[in-house]
Formats: structure tokens, C-alpha cells, sequence
């Protein structure tokens, strides 16, 4: 509790006007390599953005862009209402905490923070006050003499934030900061991140391919692919409405089932001959996708509300809270999540059966 | 050397035995240099420690070097000397080396050879060329005068001695910083910048921190080889140094004098002593840049205003230390050259002259500076691995014994192996000194230092947790070190080679005193032979400018292998 | 094996008694370490094997100072036929350690002596092939560039016009420049001579460790006048440098030596090749225009070309001193010494005293001052003073330093040290009264 007090108050020492960052028609090459492409972002002030995809998809070349380390071929940058594009990285402002840290090794914890403070031309006992400060906010004071060498992975991680923050930047990027730490180390250090982050209110991106890290934390999300950003918005906005057919595979779970669409838009035909209705026009090259959990599992002679399609049941995985039954509509393979109840029966493997689906939860998505 | 504590500060429990082959190396890098360095040198300097006319132990030699005014004289010259040549050739180095590894520079490649070429001065005519370029009637000068009525004394004295040798001896700076420049990691210089960090201040307080391994394996060198060089100094008539006093002493016939071998174990000394310091300025400091195992070499663009202000500097730098080179190549065509700015006339005459006999030289040069070279990069990163990475007791003797061979006058190696291996016959009667690879394990030798600092800085700059990654994956200490260590230590082995075999090229001292006959001498021997009439002049020119190609060929060659493997390594962003 | 050998040579050497050594016809290759450039030993060597046909001449190349050491370290095992040098101190010592075998050459039309110098050992170890005379050579272009006189004589080159303008070899590195050191002190006597030799080294621009160091300097016009052996201006001159050479009135004229090795594998042919060099046709050889020696049969002159100096007849060469080779020998080591203690490690401060007394020089020339005159007289003798006699300096008790020898007594470090400090003092001094006889002049 005490340590709490402490650290707001650390905050509220390192805290500036959040500020919001513009994206504008980027593209960007590397010879025959198109790796952004007419990429336009809008991060609010002092939200926590996430850059998400596989990685090549360009997230990080973004990045750093943002950070000054990559040219843009067209577009810019601009930070609170300011074009960045053409100043060099080190009169950016953006704090940048690396993937690999790269924390110097020459010099000690309490040098690295330092440093860029002493870059910029400040007194040495505010330098000295505001380390102490940023140490504090990670909770490293003790051991600001060490060299980065003798810290454990989460340590250094801390230190890279402590090194980037302290410098007041007007934004906060984080390039996979999780990726080198252990399971266990990744859930506490984000949750650290995002209190950290609330406590400054600064607007921070951050780059990352786990979609669990991205929807845990972040406000909002921009999912990536092929250099192309597919869709921006809260994690449940994107859940529940994919724009497409990569980002729903992308962020959960979805059963994505092929087929043929008829003439009239409002009828498809899947692989096996069995036949859905739409209650509106299906678009052209659509498939026909839904959640898991939004299914459910009935006798294969179940009347009700829905689309309906009889399935065999192929496998059955036990998760805990649910029960994920692997079945197979006509040939395409399907998983349908039904909540677990203790003594209730279980779908014998090998049985016919119904799948339900409720008519909202069918998305009509292409790539 | 000490360990570095890469491995032990962060891994204190690690490696606290050898393994039976670690061992096993060790004796057998001992005795191989027991066998072809220490013993041979014992054989000739052990007088400095008898006493005249009883051949008994004594150390009243040593009391005598201290007490005589000449010697204390020579001692504070050459350190002088060798100290101001460091800081000079680090002036030289730092922007070519800095230039050409982070940034988009285009010709790099070409620079690193260009820059590399000062060290490959074949004796003799190198000191003449230099002399009609710089010299008090040296072209420069000899212009100078004429249109503006005075004259630089580039070459007189000790402050000649600094310029000479920092032209000639900034190369071991740039080869080896250039290696340890091209392994930092360049979020390393990504994260500085975004803090805020730029141009000089970023090189000075995290680039060439970084660096710092190779910029010091560079600069001990050229302090150390400076302190040893007696050929500079005894061009330039200087003679109150300490090589050149050994040198005078040792090889004056008929004087059977104690104090040249009492000078050359000061030399000895004091070599190691310098190496040892600049250990010690790394002791207590992670250097292990190499995280990801790849280096992801940042290559910065330039703005049109820098790259101006690059490539001006570079050729500036360039033009400077390749003057001697220039005047070389002059020389080798010139009809006559004296008291003039540019010589009488030219001529293919001397290429024709040399053309052919020098087939046989190039052969053998090429042959002996390969096998030598390669001799010193299998010791250099064995001796190097050994130091810093196993706990192995008097592992530091390995690398303290090696760089002593710094410091030891090439004539008197020479003397060393006839006195040691001469007597030796094979069972037809040919003496074993008598047969070529003495001179190959002559060459070795006085060359196994610039390897092994290059490798040292190399592996330096490795951290251990990419071996531990490997062991853990199941791979034997040797098929680690053959499979990770070598592989990432690439960039300073070439460069350690490329050293040994150019200098190893251009060797005279102990190869004048080796040759058995013309059929296995080297390139610089056939100079040597030249050198010696007026009319050899512009032949020994031919082929010192055949030597210096030869050699700038092959560094070129690995410079392209350095630069290719790089951009595999790391170039993907 | 090596026993095999010892039987062959000593058998050879049994044969080698007159008459009876070339009754076995020399064949095979013989070796031999000189110091001499290609352009000499190509030619010689081509001569040679054409005379004697089935004999190769293997040349190893080494300067002196390492070919001596060369044949002393393998003498164990010994490769090597012939030593083939100028310098008659490198035989000495060969001589002296017993690494040269007595030969008596065949050829008769050879003078005993040259100038006044014995042309071959007296105990037969080793024969000198060709003669040089020592003289004064300088760069056209340089003289004119600096307006220097032509020099004539040793002791113009001490006159204030040449001030750093004059190169020499020092003579514990050069066996001919120690000669050349040697004719000045037995013709001048130990005293004056030394007072010549160091108001010449006051002039000197530099004391090169190498004798080809000097014409070196001289032809590329790093240095205006060097001291220097014939052969080097000549054969530069034929390479078309613009440089000039004269004899002085006195000069020293230095046999180049070839002698056999002790124990060679080839002696037969070692001998040929010896009995070549004093033939006529080894002679004629020494003419060409890049070797440039003067041979030591009078007869082969008439071959050579009307300006061919011949030291047999012409009246310069006839003039030199009566050189006493023992008296040489003894004090070698020592006079060298001296040179490179007091002059070489000292030259800036004898040269600093010089300069300003060449300045003392100018301004009594214009306006006479007895008492600078004194000053100056005061100045130039502590200069010139010594720190040992001539009688000192062949004492066996001096040479016993150098030799490293086996009786205890002064070391050469010690010796040298004290050597050094002398003159330091006295450069010292003369430097404070040249000062004050200056400012007595102006």
C-alpha cells in the first residue's frame, strides 16, 4: 500500500499532457518488399494501442517508423497535431523500450537511466532526483548500481521502461517488451505496464503477436497482416464484428466454413450439400463464420430458434469451464465450446448431432 | 590476461574445472610455443643475465641499463613515441572505421582495404618513397618551399617517428574496431538515439564504449609495436630508442656486448606490461554486445551535408596514409627521382627487370604468409577461448607468451632458431632450420599477436549465453565452440588473418637471417636483394608495388567475405 | 651423416695441398652468404659458371652483420662454402672464431699490397677480390638548391657551408667507414684526428646504420654529401642519378674480401670459385659499369676505360698512410665505441656547439675579436677532448670490455655510461664559452 502511494506520487511527478498520435498514408519499401501500405492510424491521447499480427506483418517496421528509425516512402507522422516525419530519432521525444532491452552493458542500472536526461542537457541533482523517482516507479532503487548483466529478465525489463520513461517522452513504444520473460513473468509485468501506464497517462503503442497480451491490456487494437492494417477497435468490438476473415481467425477462435454462395445471396451451400439461409444478401466471396461458444450442440432431431446444420461429433477436449466438441459439417471441421456442467451428460464421440446457431451470431466475412 | 566477467560476474558457479581436452589444448599451445618462441629466444638473451667473464647468474646488467643516461633516455623516448603514435592513429582510424561499419557508405569495403594498405609497407623502399614524399627534400617539402617558402619537418626526430609510425601502424586500430563496431547490436545505438542521443556525443558515450574491446586490442598494439619498431626509427636515423638500440647492439659484429639482450627483455617486459594494462582497463566491464547472435548492424543513411563532411574526411585521411604508397608506386616507374617533386621520367623498364624472377617469390609469399596465417588464427582463437572462457590455472601464460613475441627483434628469433634447430638434422643431413617451414614458423610467430588480439576482441564481444544455448541443446563444448563460437567470431578471425598474413608478407628481419637459398625466399627478401645498388631502386619499387597488390588483393577478397556474411547475418530490417 | 661429411671435407682439405686440389674438377653447387647487391653478384655469378661449367653458384644474401652471424650459428653444421663481404673486419672476426679455412689462391699477378693496405689476409684466411677508395660524393641538384661549394677534401666538408648537409655510415656498422675513421686518426694522430672527426660531425645531417643508407640519401636528395666508397657513386652515376664523387687528397683505399667457410661442403669448387675472382677474365668482370670495383691485377686496367681511376698509378692513392693494420685491429671496438658515444648519441648537443661556433666564425670574419678568438680556440678543445688516450684505448684492459671476455674487469655498459657523461660535460661546456665568445664577436 505504501509502496502504492509512493509510486503515485512518482507518477504524478513524471506525468505530461497525454497527446495523440496521427498515422497518415504511409507506405514504406524495402526494394521490391512493399511492407507498409497505405497505413492510417489514429491513437487518441493517453490510450494504450496496440499494433497486433504475425510477425512480417509489419508491426514493428511501423514502430519504428513512429520512432524515427525507418523512413516513410509517402505519409507522416504527427504527434499532437505535429509532422515528426522529418525529424531524426533523437529529437522524436517518443520513448521507445526495445524488444532486447539493449540496455548498455558498460554501464550501471542508475548510468542507463540516465542517460537521457544527461542527453538532454538537465542539472546533475535533477538527474539524480528523477532517477531515484523513475526507479522507484519500477521498483528498482536497490539495485540501481548493478550492471544490467546481473539482473534477471524481468529486472532488465523494468529498467528499459524506468531508461525510457524518465525522459518525460510525449509517447511510450513498446516493441514486444514480454516476449523474452516467462510465462508466469508476462502476466505480472503487463498488468505492471498498464498500472504503470494509467499512472502516467501516457499514450503508449505497443507491438505484439499474442492476442492475449493485446486484449488484456490495451484500449484499443490495430490488427495487422501483409503490411495492411485489417481493422482497428476495442477487443470486444473486434471479437464480436470481424471485418474480415484474418482477424476473426486471428483473435479467438472461429469456425470458418466454405461453400458456394447461390444466385439469389441468400442461401449457401456447403461442402457436403447441406444448405444455409441467410436473413440478409450474403456478400460475394463471403464464408460463413462463428465462435465456438456462440453454437450450441443439440440432438440431431432438436427443433428451435436458428440455422441448423446435423454434424458428427469427431473428438471431444475438456477446458475447464467448458467442453470443446470437434465435429464435422459435411466435410468442414467445426469446434462448438458448451459451457461444463457437473452430471450433465456428455455427446457420446461418433453421434449424430445438431449444431445451432443463433441467426446474429453468423458472420458473412471474406479475406 | 584475466577473464572477462561476462562469463564469471553473472555465471559465478560456472566452469570451475577444465575438461580433459581443454587441458590437453593448453600443453599443446604451451609446448608448441615453448618449443618455437620462448626456447629459441632463451637460447640468445640469456646473456643478459650473466656476468661477464663468469657466465654466472647476475642482474647487475639490468642495474647498468637503469643507471646509463642513454638507455633511461631511449626508455622515455619510446614510450613518448608510442603514446603519441596511439593517439595520432586513433585520429586516423576512428572515422574511417566509424564510418564505414554504421553507416550507408558507399565504397566501404574499398576503404577498409585502402586503410588497410599503410600496414603493408615493404621494407626499404617503403622508407625511400616515403622519404621522396615527405622527406626535408621530399616532394611536399621541396613545393612547399618553392611557393611558399618554408618546409614541414614531417620526418625529423621523434616527432618524425610519431607520423611515420602512426601512417603505418593506425590500420591495427581500424581492422580491429571496425570488427568490434560491426558486432554491436544496433538497438544499442537505437536506444540512445531515442533517448535523445546523436552524432559525436552518441559515438562517445555508447558506440565506442561498446566498441571498447576492439579499439583496445588495436591501440595496445600499436603502442606495443611501436615501442618495438627499430626499423622507423633507424630510417629516420633516430637512435636514442629502444628498439634500435638493441637492434645496434645485437648486431654489431665483433662486440660481444650484454646490454642489446639486456634491452630486448625490457622490450619483452614492458610489451606485456602493456598488454596486461589494457586488460585491465576492460576488467569489471560487460562488453557481450553480441545478444542475438546476429549484431543487426545498423547502417545509418547519411544527409547529403554528411555525406560530403564523411567522404571528405575519409579521402583526406586516405590521401594522408596512402602518400607513401603513391610515392612507391611513382618510384617503381620513375627513370630518376631526386631532389625533384615528381621524377625525371617513366618507365616500364623495372616491372621488366623483376617480372621474371618474382614468380618464385610471389609463390613462396603467398604460401608462407597463408600457412602462417592461418597457423596464427587456429592459436589466436584457441589462446583466446582458453583466457577467457575456461578457469584453467596459468591460462593467462598462454596469452602473456604470445604477445611477449611482440617485443622480440626479429634478428633475434632469427639467431634463436639457427642456434636451436640448426643443430637438428633429418636423416639425410639437411640441418631442420634449413628447410622452409622454419621460416613459416618464424613468420607465425612474430605475427601470432595481431591474430590473437583480434580474436580475443572478437570472442570478447560474443556474451555466453549463446554457447550455453548450445550446450543445452546437447553440443559438446568443441562442437560448440566449432558450430556457435567460431561462426560468430568470423568477422575477427578474418581480420586477425587478414593481419598476420599481409604483415607476415612483408617480413624481413627474421626471414633475411632464415633464407636458404633463392628458391625459397619471399617476395621481401628479393626486395631486400634489390634495395641494395642505385640500380635496384626502381626493381625493388616494382616489386614492393607488386607485394603491396598482392597483398591488398587478398584483403579485399576477405573484406568482401566479411561484408557478405554480415549481410546475412543482419541486414534484414 | 655429419660424420660423413667431416671425412669429405677433411679428405678435400688433404687435397687441396698445391698442385694436387684440382686434380679432382669441382662440381656441384657451392654457396655463398654475401652482402654484395645483384647487381653484382648476377654478372659475377654468370662469369663464373660459364668458366667453370658444372659448377652453380647458390648466393645467399645477407647483410654483413647477419651473414656473420648466420655462419657462426650453423657452424655446427655447416652449409655454407664462401664468405663474401668488403668489409675486412667481418673476416677478422670469421677468422678469429675460427670459421674460415686457410687457402693459398693460385694466381700470381697479384700485388701484395694496395695503397698501402695489405690486399689479402697474411695468414691466408681471406683474399681481397676488388679495391674501393673512400671519397666524398653529393647531389647536383642539392648543391645548387643550396648553394654548396664542391667539396675537395675531409676538411671542407667541417667548413660552415656544409652545416647538416653531410650523411655518413657509423662506423661500428660499416667495416669501411671504420677505416675511413681509422686512416684519419693514424694519419692526424689519435688527438688531432679525433678534433678533425668531430668538427666534421659537427656538420653532419645524419649517422646512418646502414653504409648503403648514404648514397641512398644522397641519390634521392634527402642529404647533399655523403662519405662514401667509390663503387656507390659510380654505379649510381651509371644509373643516371646527378650526383658527383672526388677522391680527396687522402684516401682509403679497402680491399672487398672472399674467403672460405670452415668445413664447407663444396671446398673444389669453392676454390674455383676463388681462382676465378683473381683470374683475369673474374677481373675484367669488376669494370662493368654497375659494379664498378677496381680490381686488384694492375694488368686488367688496360681494359678499363682512360677515366677508370687505377689506384695502382694514380698518385692519390699512392699518398695514403702508411695504415698499420695491427694497431687497427687492436682498438677497433674501442674507437668505434668512442664514435657512437660521442658522436652519434650526442650528435645534437656537438652539433648545437658547432652551429653556434660556425656563427663565431662568420662575425670575427667580419670584425676580428682576439678574445672571441680564444673563446672559440677554448670551445674547439673542449670539444675535441677525449676521455681516453691512444694508449689507453689498445690497452688490454679497455678491450676487455668489449670483448665480452671471460677475464672479469669493467663492463662495457660501464664504460660506455662514463664515456657518454664526458661528453655531455664537455659539450656543455663548450657550448656556455662558444655562447660567450659570440657575444664577445658581436
Amino acid at each position: 500500500m505504501n509502496a502504492s502511494i509512493k509510486q503515485d506520487t512518482a507518477a504524478a511527478a513524471i506525468a505530461t499532457p497525454a497527446l495523440s498520435v496521427e498515422i497518415e498514408g504511409v507506405n514504406l519499401s524495402y526494394g521490391d518488399n512493399h511492407v507498409l501500405k497505405d497505413v492510417g492510424l489514429s491513437i487518441r491521447p493517453g490510450e494504450f494501442f496496440a499494433f497486433l499480427g504475425p510477425s512480417g506483418c509489419g508491426k514493428t517496421t511501423l514502430l519504428r517508423l513512429i520512432a524515427g528509425f525507418n523512413q516513410a516512402d509517402t505519409g507522416r507522422v504527427t504527434i499532437g497535431g505535429r509532422d515528426i516525419s522529418a525529424l531524426p530519432p533523437w529529437k522524436r521525444d517518443v520513448g521507445m523500450v526495445f524488444q532486447s532491452y539493449a540496455l548498455w552493458p558498460h554501464m550501471s542500472v542508475r548510468r542507463n537511466v540516465a542517460f537521457g536526461l544527461e542527453e538532454r542537457g538537465v542539472k546533475r541533482a535533477e538527474v539524480d532526483r528523477r532517477v531515484d523517482v523513475a526507479l522507484g516507479l519500477v521498483g528498482l532503487s536497490h539495485l540501481a548500481d548493478r550492471r544490467p548483466s546481473q539482473l534477471s529478465g524481468g529486472q532488465q525489463q523494468r529498467v528499459a521502461v524506468a531508461r525510457t520513461v524518465v525522459v518525460e517522452p510525449k509517447v511510450l513504444l513498446l516493441d514486444e517488451p514480454l516476449s523474452n520473460l516467462d510465462a508466469k513473468m508476462r502476466v505480472q509485468v503487463r498488468r505492471e505496464l498498464r498500472e504503470l501506464q494509467q499512472r502516467l497517462g501516457l499514450t503508449t503503442i505497443f507491438v505484439t503477436h499474442d492476442q492475449e497480451e493485446a486484449n488484456t491490456i490495451c484500449d484499443r487494437i490495430a490488427v495487422m497482416n501483409d503490411g495492411i492494417v485489417q481493422q482497428v477497435g476495442t477487443p470486444m468490438e473486434l471479437y464480436e464484428n470481424p471485418a474480415n476473415l484474418f482477424v476473426a481467425n486471428f483473435l479467438g477462435t472461429a469456425n470458418i466454413l466454405d461453400g458456394r454462395i447461390a444466385s439469389d445471396s441468400r442461401h449457401f451451400e456447403l461442402d457436403g450439400g447441406i444448405v444455409v439461409e441467410s436473413g440478409s444478401d450474403i456478400p460475394p466471396g463471403s464464408k460463413l463464420v462463428f465462435r465456438p461458444q456462440h453454437a450450441i450442440l443439440a440432438p440431431a432431431d432438436a427443433k428451435g430458434e436458428g440455422v441448423a446444420m446435423p454434424c458428427i461429433v469427431t473428438g471431444r477436449e475438456f477446458l475447464g469451464a467448458s467442453v470443446r466438441y470437434l465435429v464435422t459439417i459435411g466435410t468442414n471441421p467445426v469446434a462448438i465450446d458448451v459451457p461444463f456442467q457437473s452430471g450433465r451428460d456428455l455427446v457420446e464421440i461418433g453421434a449424430p448431432a445438431s449444431v445451432r446457431i443463433p441467426e446474429r451470431s453468423l458472420l458473412w466475412l471474406s479475406n | 590476461m584475466t577473464a572477462i566477467p561476462t562469463a564469471t560476474t553473472s555465471h559465478p558457479s560456472r566452469r570451475i574445472s577444465a575438461t580433459p581436452g581443454q587441458i590437453a589444448l593448453a600443453l599443446a599451445i604451451a609446448a608448441f610455443l615453448v618449443m618455437f618462441l620462448v626456447l629459441p629466444v632463451a637460447t640468445v638473451i640469456y646473456v643478459a643475465f650473466t656476468e661477464k667473464g663468469t657466465s654466472s647468474f647476475t642482474l647487475v646488467n639490468f642495474y647498468d641499463f637503469f643507471r646509463t643516461e642513454l638507455f633511461m633516455r631511449s626508455l622515455w623516448n619510446s614510450t613518448y613515441v608510442a603514446a603519441m603514435s596511439v593517439v595520432w592513429a586513433s585520429v586516423f582510424a576512428l572515422p574511417l572505421a566509424y564510418l564505414t561499419t554504421r553507416f550507408a557508405f558507399r565504397g566501404a569495403a574499398i576503404v577498409q582495404t585502402l586503410g588497410f594498405l599503410p600496414l603493408i609497407m615493404p621494407p626499404f623502399v617503403g622508407a625511400v618513397a616515403m622519404q621522396l614524399f615527405f622527406g626535408r627534400n621530399g616532394s611536399i617539402n621541396l613545393l612547399l618551399d618553392e611557393y611558399l617558402g618554408f618546409k614541414i619537418d614531417f620526418m625529423e626526430g621523434l616527432n618524425g617517428v610519431i607520423f611515420v609510425q602512426s601512417v603505418h601502424y593506425f590500420p591495427f586500430i581500424l581492422i580491429n574496431l571496425s570488427a568490434a563496431l560491426r558486432n554491436i547490436d544496433r538497438a544499442m545505438e537505437e536506444a540512445a538515439q531515442n533517448l535523445g542521443s546523436s552524432g559525436f556525443r552518441l559515438f562517445r558515450r555508447i558506440v565506442f564504449p561498446l566498441a571498447m574491446p576492439g579499439y583496445l586490442a588495436g591501440a595496445s598494439l600499436v603502442f606495443v609495436k611501436v615501442f618495438d619498431d627499430l626499423a622507423t626509427p633507424l630510417l629516420l636515423n633516430v637512435k636514442d630508442m629502444l628498439a634500435p638500440q638493441a637492434y645496434l647492439r645485437v648486431t654489431s659484429i665483433g662486440i660481444a656486448d650484454p646490454m642489446g639482450y639486456v634491452i630486448s627483455v625490457v622490450l619483452i617486459v614492458a610489451s606485456v606490461l602493456a598488454m596486461w594494462l589494457s586488460a585491465q582497463a576492460l576488467k569489471g566491464r560487460d562488453y557481450a554486445t553480441t545478444q542475438r547472435g546476429g549484431g543487426g548492424l545498423a547502417r545509418r543513411k547519411m544527409s547529403p551535408g554528411e555525406a560530403a563532411l564523411g567522404y571528405g574526411v575519409v579521402f583526406l585521411i586516405l590521401a594522408l596514409v596512402l602518400a607513401p604508397h603513391l610515392g612507391l608506386l611513382l618510384l617503381s616507374f620513375a627513370t630518376i627521382w631526386s631532389f625533384s617533386p615528381l621524377p625525371d621520367g617513366f618507365t616500364l623498364a623495372h616491372y621488366g627487370r623483376v617480372f621474371g624472377e618474382s614468380s618464385i617469390y610471389i609463390k613462396n609469399t603467398l604460401l608462407y604468409a597463408t600457412i602462417a596465417g592461418g597457423i596464427d588464427v587456429v592459436l589466436g582463437v584457441a589462446i583466446a577461448y582458453l583466457v577467457l572462457r575456461t578457469k584453467l590455472i596459468g591460462r593467462e601464460w598462454l596469452d602473456w607468451m604470445a604477445t611477449a613475441a611482440l617485443a622480440i627483434p626479429g634478428v633475434v628469433l632469427g639467431i634463436g632458431y639457427l642456434r636451436a634447430f640448426y643443430g637438428v638434422t633429418l636423416p639425410d643431413g639437411t640441418p631442420l632450420a634449413s628447410l622452409w617451414i622454419t621460416i613459416v614458423l618464424a613468420l607465425a610467430i612474430r605475427r601470432l599477436p595481431y591474430a590473437l588480439r583480434a580474436c580475443y576482441a572478437a570472442l570478447q564481444q560474443i556474451s555466453v549465453s549463446l554457447e550455453e544455448a548450445a550446450e543445452n541443446l546437447g553440443a559438446t563444448k568443441s562442437r560448440t565452440v566449432r558450430r556457435v563460437v567460431v561462426p560468430l567470431m568470423a568477422g575477427g578471425i578474418l581480420a586477425g588473418f587478414v593481419t598476420s598474413f599481409s604483415t607476415a608478407a612483408v617480413e624481413l628481419s627474421a626471414t633475411l637471417m632464415l633464407v636458404q637459398s633463392n628458391s625459397d625466399a619471399p617476395l621481401a627478401y628479393g626486395l631486400y636483394v634489390f634495395m641494395q645498388s642505385a640500380a635496384g631502386r626502381g626493381p625493388g619499387a616494382a616489386l614492393g608495388v607488386i607485394a603491396v597488390l598482392l597483398v591488398a588483393a587478398c584483403t579485399f577478397l576477405s573484406h568482401l567475405v566479411i561484408e557478405r556474411s554480415q549481410k546475412a547475418k543482419g541486414m534484414d530490417h | 651423416m655429419l660424420n660423413r661429411r667431416f671425412v669429405i671435407a677433411a679428405t678435400l682439405g688433404a687435397m687441396s695441398l698445391p698442385g694436387i686440389a684440382l686434380a679432382q674438377a669441382p662440381a656441384g653447387k657451392v654457396t655463398v652468404v654475401t652482402s654484395f647487391s645483384k647487381d653484382v653478384t648476377d654478372p659475377i655469378k654468370k662469369a663464373f659458371e660459364k668458366a667453370v661449367p658444372g659448377v652453380t653458384l647458390e648466393v645467399q644474401n645477407r647483410n654483413t652483420n647477419a651473414g656473420v652471424k648466420y655462419v657462426e650459428e650453423t657452424k655446427a653444421n655447416n652449409q655454407v662454402d664462401l664468405f663474401w663481404a668488403s668489409a675486412p673486419d667481418a673476416f677478422e672476426v670469421l677468422k678469429g672464431k675460427k670459421l674460415l679455412t686457410a687457402y693459398k689462391p693460385k694466381a700470381t699477378d697479384i700485388p701484395e699490397k694496395i695503397g698501402s693496405y695489405p690486399i689479402n689476409d697474411p695468414d691466408g684466411f681471406y683474399f681481397g677480390f676488388a679495391a674501393s677508395g673512400y671519397g666524398i660524393m653529393w647531389n647536383e641538384r642539392y648543391a645548387k638548391a643550396n648553394k654548396l661549394p664542391e667539396p675537395k677534401d675531409w676538411q671542407d666538408l667541417a667548413k660552415p657551408a656544409f652545416y647538416d648537409h653531410v650523411a655518413i655510415a657509423a662506423p661500428s656498422r660499416s667495416g669501411t667507414t671504420h677505416l675511413t675513421i681509422e686512416t684519419i686518426l693514424q694519419g692526424e694522430g689519435w688527438d688531432k684526428g679525433w678534433r678533425t672527426i668531430k668538427e666534421m660531425a659537427g656538420n653532419f645531417r645524419s649517422i646512418n646504420e646502414r653504409s648503403f643508407g648514404v648514397p641512398e640519401q644522397v641519390n634521392s636528395g634527402q642529404v647533399g654529401v655523403g662519405i662514401v666508397i667509390d663503387f656507390f657513386a659510380f654505379s649510381a652515376q651509371a644509373s643516371g642519378f646527378p650526383v658527383k664523387f672526388v677522391y680527396p687528397t687522402v684516401t682509403t683505399v679497402v680491399p672487398a674480401n672472399v674467403g672460405i667457410i670452415a668445413n664447407p661442403p663444396n671446398k673444389a669448387a669453392a676454390e674455383a670459385f676463388i681462382e676465378f675472382l683473381l683470374s683475369p677474365a673474374g677481373q675484367e668482370v669488376l669494370l662493368e659499369p654497375g659494379i664498378r670495383r677496381l680490381p686488384v691485377n694492375p694488368a686488367v686496367y688496360a681494359k678499363a676505360g682512360a677515366d677508370y681511376p687505377n689506384p695502382f698509378t694514380d698518385p692519390r692513392f699512392q699518398k695514403m698512410i702508411g695504415f698499420d693494420v695491427d694497431k687497427s685491429e687492436q682498438r677497433t671496438a674501442v674507437v668505434d665505441t668512442l664514435f657512437d658515444q660521442l658522436i652519434s648519441f650526442q650528435l645534437d648537443g656537438l652539433k648545437g656547439v658547432n652551429k653556434v661556433l660556425h656563427e663565431v666564425d662568420a662575425a670575427l670574419a667580419k670584425k676580428p675579436n682576439e678574445q672571441a678568438k680564444a673563446l672559440a680556440e677554448e670551445a674547439r678543445v673542449l670539444l675535441a677532448a677525449m676521455p681516453v688516450t691512444e694508449a689507453q684505448a689498445a690497452s688490454a684492459e679497455l678491450r676487455g670490455a668489449f670483448t665480452g671476455g671471460k677475464e672479469k674487469g669493467a663492463r662495457q655498459a660501464e664504460v660506455e655510461n662514463q664515456w657518454a657523461g664526458f661528453a655531455r660535460d664537455h659539450y656543455a661546456k663548450a657550448k656556455a664559452k662558444a655562447e660567450d665568445a659570440l657575444k664577445a664577436a658581436k
